[in-house]
């Protein structure tokens, strides 16, 4: 593999290496064999649909279960700092109104954390503000004026 | 704001799309989108949320089907870089990897590792072990359900061979002779009098004259079919158009075609004999053949489709039709007039033959026996 043809001058650690990939090998197809136990959120027919729609072919169902944990975590992992954006904003919140403590008491995924959440992921999602229904809506009067 | 790749723009561009979309268009993959809000909504669910903004969870779950697509993309294009058509683990794991590239990974810039040690693949058995298993809210039947099509019955499965050599087995059977092929003996006795009198290729004609005959029969045996004749014919000249009850009309024969009847108006009757009396067109059998062409075509087809453009008319027991072949040089009369008026008006099948009169009337002697005995026999051998 990759790894003994960049290693060809150094015979003493091809033993190593070698045992190092049974070692892997070993531990990837026991990862394998436990995914058939682990059941994803994401529904085996969703994967396979969207996997056939995108061209991969494949009869072997533990990389579609692979491919459905790989999106769960990839999920749950902005997920998690879209919580903690959210957490973090409430906290200053609380911050500022020592009074109203804790008066929100529910997370909500906003599209705001969730889009700082996903722009360490590297997608960029950019929503609008606000709606209006006219250019000079919101406008100082002065200004509207002129 | 740096992108970290190609991919992320797109999926940027594509969010920014998916945000400005309108709610009521309804897009091809609304039933996957709908089980991935689902199921993304019991991750964040699980991550702590106990609320969603229905725009956020519209985007996480684009973002989610998009990553599916993603890797099974990045997946086959591996396996194609390999010159496999088929992926395995190793092609997954190197399209996570790619994806991964934006996050980092433990052992990313090590380049020449070996996949299977790939911080990836930690991580995910990592994540395994840690995260509780939350399983799917509904049962799903698998989709896309495909429709089952039953393929036609070839030559190859019912067990003849083809008629002819040019014909492959792996081709549907060819529908019933009896459903389209309407041989009268007449067409034999025609035939005889072209090739006689006329000389020349009969074997165009034939064919024609075959099925020209086929329209004339089925047209005047419906209206000598002494049955027919008394719902439709008599009282239809009683009380001007009737319209005909279709379940009313006795059953017809093995192998018969209800063909609507054709009254030309009466008008339009007189003033063709009129010029067909006075006028000396030129006429080769060909080209009288040829106008009656579309209406052999249609009659083949099971519709009408007139010359001017007017709508098509099927031809399946409808009420009368009035309509008129050909253009306004020369306008034919179609047999169906002998329902009404005898069979003197046969003289007026072929146009303005003048030069054709010994034939024509030789065609009458011979057709009108066969006529006569029409309304007895019934219309398939």
């Amino acid at each position: 593999m990759n790894a003994t043809s960049q290693q060809q001058g150094q015979g003493q650690q091809q033993h190593p290496n070698i045992e190092g990939r049974h070692d892997d090998d070993a531990a990837l197809s026991e990862f394998l064999a436990s995914l058939m136990d682990y059941t994803p959120t994401i529904p085996d027919e969703l994967v396979e649909h969207y996997l056939a729609k995108s061209g991969f072919q494949c009869p072997d169902v533990r990389l579609v279960r692979l491919v459905a944990v790989a999106t769960q975590k990839f999920i749950a992992d902005v997920a998690t700092d879209a919580l903690q954006q959210c957490k973090a904003r409430q906290s200053a919140v609380i911050k500022d109104k020592r009074e109203k403590q804790q008066k929100d008491k529910r997370l909500i995924l906003t599209m705001e954390d969730l889009s700082r959440a996903l722009h360490e992921h590297g997608v960029n999602v950019k929503h609008q503000e606000y709606f209006a229904d006219s250019p000079s809506a919101g406008l100082d009067p002065v200004s509207r004026d002129e | 704001m740096s992108d970290g790749g190609g991919e992320n723009v797109k999926e940027g561009e594509n969010n920014l799309n998916h945000l400005h979309s309108k709610k009521s268009r309804s897009r091809a993959d609304d039933f996957g989108l709908s089980i991935a809000k689902v199921a993304v909504a019991q991750i964040c669910e699980a991550a702590g949320f106990q609320g969603f903004q229905r725009t956020a969870l519209d985007t996480l779950s684009d973002v989610a089907v998009r990553h599916i697509l993603e890797i099974g993309k990045t997946g086959n294009m591996f396996a194609n870089l390999a010159g496999r058509s088929q992926s395995n683990v190793f092609d997954i794991i190197q399209g996570l990897e790619d994806l991964g590239s934006i996050q980092g990974f433990s052992g990313a810039s090590d380049v020449h590792h070996c996949l299977l040690g790939s911080g990836t693949v930690r991580e995910m058995v990592r994540y395994v072990g840690e995260a509780e298993e939350i399983p799917f809210a509904y049962s799903l039947p698998g989709f896309p359900v495909l429709k089952e099509r039953e393929p036609g019955r070839t030559f190859e499965q019912t067990g003849g061979s083809p008629p002819a050599e040019h014909i492959p087995p792996w081709l549907p059977v060819f529908p019933d002779p009896e459903t389209y092929v309407n041989l009268h003996k007449i067409d034999e006795k025609m035939a005889q009098i072209w090739e006689d009198e006329v000389g020349g290729p009969v074997e165009k004609r034939r064919e024609l004259d075959k099925t020209f005959a086929n329209l004339q029969q089925r047209m005047a045996c419906n209206g000598t079919q002494p049955s027919v004749e008394v719902d439709f014919g008599n009282e239809a000249k009683e009380k001007g158009l009737v319209e005909r009850n279709p379940f009313l009309t006795p059953p017809l024969q093995h192998g018969e075609k209800e063909v609507s009847l054709v009254l030309p108006p009466a008008k339009l009757s007189d003033e063709v004999f009129l010029q067909s009396a006075n006028l000396e067109v030129p006429v080769s059998h060909i080209s009288a053949m040829e106008t009656f062409a579309p209406g052999i075509e249609a009659v083949k087809s099971g519709t009408f489709d007139f010359e001017d453009g007017r709508k098509k008319v099927p031809l399946n027991g409808r009420p009368n039709v009035r309509f008129k072949l050909g253009g306004g040089k020369r306008c034919l009369r179609v047999a169906i007039s002998s329902q009404n008026q005898g069979i003197d008006k046969n003289s007026t099948w072929f146009g303005n033959d003048d030069g054709m009169d010994d034939k024509k009337r030789r065609v009458e002697q011979i057709l009108k026996p066969s006529y006569e005995s029409a309304g007895t026999d019934s219309l398939v051998n």
